[in-house]
């Protein structure tokens, strides 16, 4: 009893010794976390402290609940035993327990961003919460309120929909295509009236990795990039299940390099894509002509060595770029025009949408924090013709752009701020949007985790380290 | 994924805590896809890869904004062409695994370097090698098979232990593979040396968005065949993990801290059995 009672003082003792060790602790943390200590770079890229909070996550109750664990201080020893005992049976001890803490962003993550005028129907993709969201084009959110209330919300596991990078709405039938990245390998397609956790009501098998998402509606053509493969693939719009692709443009002339954004000018014949950069050699006759659809994971870290598609050690670092080809171009075909330089102020160009009345290509420049303006008969190293940045406009790392051409608006998705604005076609410059729809508190930045397939351990600095 | 990021977060860090620095941008060469990153203590850098430009990056440890990396190992000598690798600080050397191959480049490599030692050949049952991690105290490779056909994804994946020095054609002195190990595919991988362990996450089948098998387990790098391991956390309520894509060991809290791609976050876990 004396001995019992000497471990529970023992035990308060020691709980108290933790908890004002990590109060000090916290107070550190809080410090380090004012604003004059975040570090420039990240303040200049998107950061600004919420100050709140890092604190007080009292983390100590759930260190301090840790000591029920003083088990694991034999741990080593019971290790021993399982291995000696070795029958596999008894070895593999169920583990599982609550974390404790997680990282994550309780709001929506606004990607592509699409809009039916005819119908006031405005659709965003949720890469957050895997969601495809619809408001009314005519919503407005408060200063003060959290968020406005979508309309309408399709997700789930039954979905098939989970990175969705790129969004079409059918001007007819207003069935919202959504494309998946690099988790899913299919296109779905709702209907109007689908929503919750829903089967899609069509989908197509498609390559890994695909983004963006355009539709030549007169041919009933639907055209998606590939990054994975650095390529377009056209398939019929009402393609589903394992339907082949009626054409490809792929090869190492088309100087399609890590493409993202796709956008038709159907009035001039015309096709652009937004390119990153990152470029390699395909392997001589590895165009792709058919695709084995969804029997693969076409996951190239693991693809079988017969399968790789492009020269190994091939790789190069090029500049971001929108090449331009004709609508039908396919296999190794090179570009008409390129827009490409440093005068063209481009920084990861995401979603690009054209206007075929004025020809102008509106470009979601995701680091710069803005929206870039060019003609679509430029060519080479050319500066936009407008640009909307600024603090009054809220763009922060824009991925999705579409354009209202009846209303004459331009519509801007924000991943970094849960956003999305919209703006007179013609603005330029640092100018505040006619109306914004946030997911999330406008004071509550994003934290854009996307697709985290790892995770790293900065000991130096007791820092996790999250690539998307 | 839309946006490319390394996200640096206080440890303590929870719910929608901001991180405390990001490195993103054109000038950071980084892309998406980026399935590994290694933090090197001694020298206090991180490496990463970009699959798309088929290169290995290293950055400054305190790297921010649209800092470029120090270092670049990337062109025709290189023969890369995957995207997750590991560091071993202590004797200097990047092991980098491309499918049906181990590289191994000098730590310091830049450029359009060659590899000074390459495991490949039918003996190194090297498939769909995605992933691994370096133990350079008891000098092991832990490799990290994947799956990439739909057809037999219970069988395809599998953790193969090699000696850090193998170069050639060389059988792994350990292979865990079957049905008792549990394995499908294998993401990150990390090891303790202290107690010559690895620990892998295991996802589950690609194609299911909520894979019910899914799981971090824990393995002796002794370990020889179909084997189950030491311990895991599955995925379901109690450890609200869904997906684990990644994982990284904090020896010093005695932390095991996963990522999962379905839940968009990251889990800390207090796991001192492993310590």
């Amino acid at each position: 009893m004396r001995r019992r009672l000497t471990m529970k003082t023992g035990i308060l003792g020691m709980t108290a010794i933790f908890a004002v060790a990590i109060l000090v602790m916290g107070i550190l943390f809080l410090q380090q976390t004012q604003r004059g200590e975040l570090q420039g770079a990240s303040r200049r890229a998107r950061l600004w402290p919420t100050g709140q909070a890092q604190l007080v996550s009292v983390e100590p109750m759930l260190e301090e609940g840790s000591e029920c664990l003083w088990v694991p201080a034999s741990a080593p020893l019971t290790a021993g035993l399982l291995q000696q005992a070795s029958p596999a049976a008894q070895r593999s001890v169920t583990a599982d327990r609550a974390p404790v803490r997680t990282i994550h962003d309780p709001n929506p993550m606004f990607s592509a961003i699409a809009v039916a005028p005819e119908n006031d129907m405005v659709v965003v993709t949720d890469e957050n919460l895997f969601q495809v969201l619809e408001y009314n084009r005519m919503d407005n959110t408060p200063p003060n309120a959290r968020m406005t209330e979508p309309k309408r919300v399709i997700g789930g596991s039954l979905t098939k929909a989970e990175m969705m990078c790129g969004v079409y709405i059918d001007p007819k039938s207003l069935d919202t295509y959504v494309v998946n990245n690099d988790t899913q390998n299919w296109l779905a397609v709702f209907s109007k009236n689908a929503q919750g956790n829903v089967a899609p009501d069509r989908f197509l098998a498609v390559p890994h990795g695909t983004f963006g998402i355009a539709v030549d509606e007169g041919k009933q053509e639907l055209y998606l990039t590939v990054q994975h493969d650095n390529s377009v693939v056209v398939f019929r719009k009402e393609a589903s299940g394992d339907d082949q692709p009626l054409r490809w443009l792929s090869g190492n002339r088309t100087q399609l390099e890590d493409p993202h954004g796709l956008t038709l000018d159907t009035k001039r014949n015309l096709m652009f894509v937004s390119n990153h950069g990152s470029a390699r050699q395909r392997v001589s006759g590895a165009e792709p002509t058919t695709y084995p659809s969804s029997n693969y994971e076409m996951n190239e870290e693991a693809e079988p060595e017969e399968a790789w598609r492009f020269v190994r050690g091939s790789g190069t670092f090029e500049p971001p770029s929108i090449t331009i080809y004709r609508l039908d171009a396919s296999g190794n075909t090179a570009p008409l025009q390129i827009i490409e330089g440093p005068k063209t102020g481009l920084n990861w160009p995401m979603q690009i949408a054209v206007d075929d009345e004025r020809g102008e290509l509106y470009v979601a420049n995701d680091m710069a924090h803005s929206i870039v303006v060019f003609r679509v008969t430029d060519n080479g190293d050319v500066a936009p013709i407008r640009t909307i940045k600024g603090p009054k406009t809220g763009i922060r790392n824009p991925t999705g752009v579409a354009l209202d051409l009846k209303n004459r608006e331009v519509w801007v998705a924000s991943m970094g701020n849960h956003s999305a604005t919209v703006f007179p076609l013609t603005a330029d410059g640092d100018v505040p949007p006619r109306r914004t729809i946030r997911g999330g508190p406008a004071e509550e930045a994003s934290l854009m985790i996307g697709n985290p397939g790892a995770v790293g351990y900065d000991s130096k600095r007791d820092e996790i380290l999250v690539p998307n | 994924m839309a946006h490319p990021q390394i996200a640096a977060f206080a440890r303590l860090a929870k719910g929608g805590d901001m991180p405390k620095r990001l490195v993103s941008g054109q000038g950071s060469k980084l892309s998406r896809t980026m399935h590994d990153i290694r933090y090197d203590e001694i020298h206090d850098e991180f490496l990463i890869a970009n699959p798309f430009a088929q290169a290995v990056l290293t950055f400054r440890g305190g790297a921010d904004g649209e800092a470029a990396p120090i270092r670049i190992i990337q062109g025709p000598s290189t023969q890369l062409g995957a995207g997750r690798m590991d560091v071993d600080p202590v004797h200097n050397e990047i092991f980098v695994p491309t499918g049906n191959a181990i590289l191994v480049f000098p730590r310091e490599a830049n450029g359009d370097v060659a590899p000074i030692r390459v495991i490949r050949g039918p003996d190194t049952l090297l498939n769909d090698a995605a992933s691994l991690s370096v133990d350079p105290v008891n000098n092991l490779i832990a490799v990290g098979l994947n799956n990439t056909l739909k057809a037999d994804p219970k069988n395809n994946g599998a953790l193969l232990i090699f000696n850090r020095t193998d170069n050639g054609n060389v059988k792994p002195r350990g292979v865990i593979r079957g049905p008792k190990s549990g394995i499908v595919r294998i993401n990150q991988i990390d090891v303790h040396p202290p107690r010559k362990l690895v620990v892998a996450a295991q996802p589950g089948p690609v194609y299911e968005m909520e894979p019910e098998d899914a799981f971090v387990g824990v393995w002796s790098l002794d370990d020889n065949g179909d084997i189950p391991p030491l311990w895991k956390i599955n995925v379901g309520p109690t450890s609200t993990m869904k997906k684990p894509f990644g994982l990284v060991l904090n020896p010093k809290h005695k932390e095991l801290i996963v990522s999962d791609m379905r839940l968009q976050s990251v889990l800390t876990f207090y796991f001192p059995e492993i310590f």
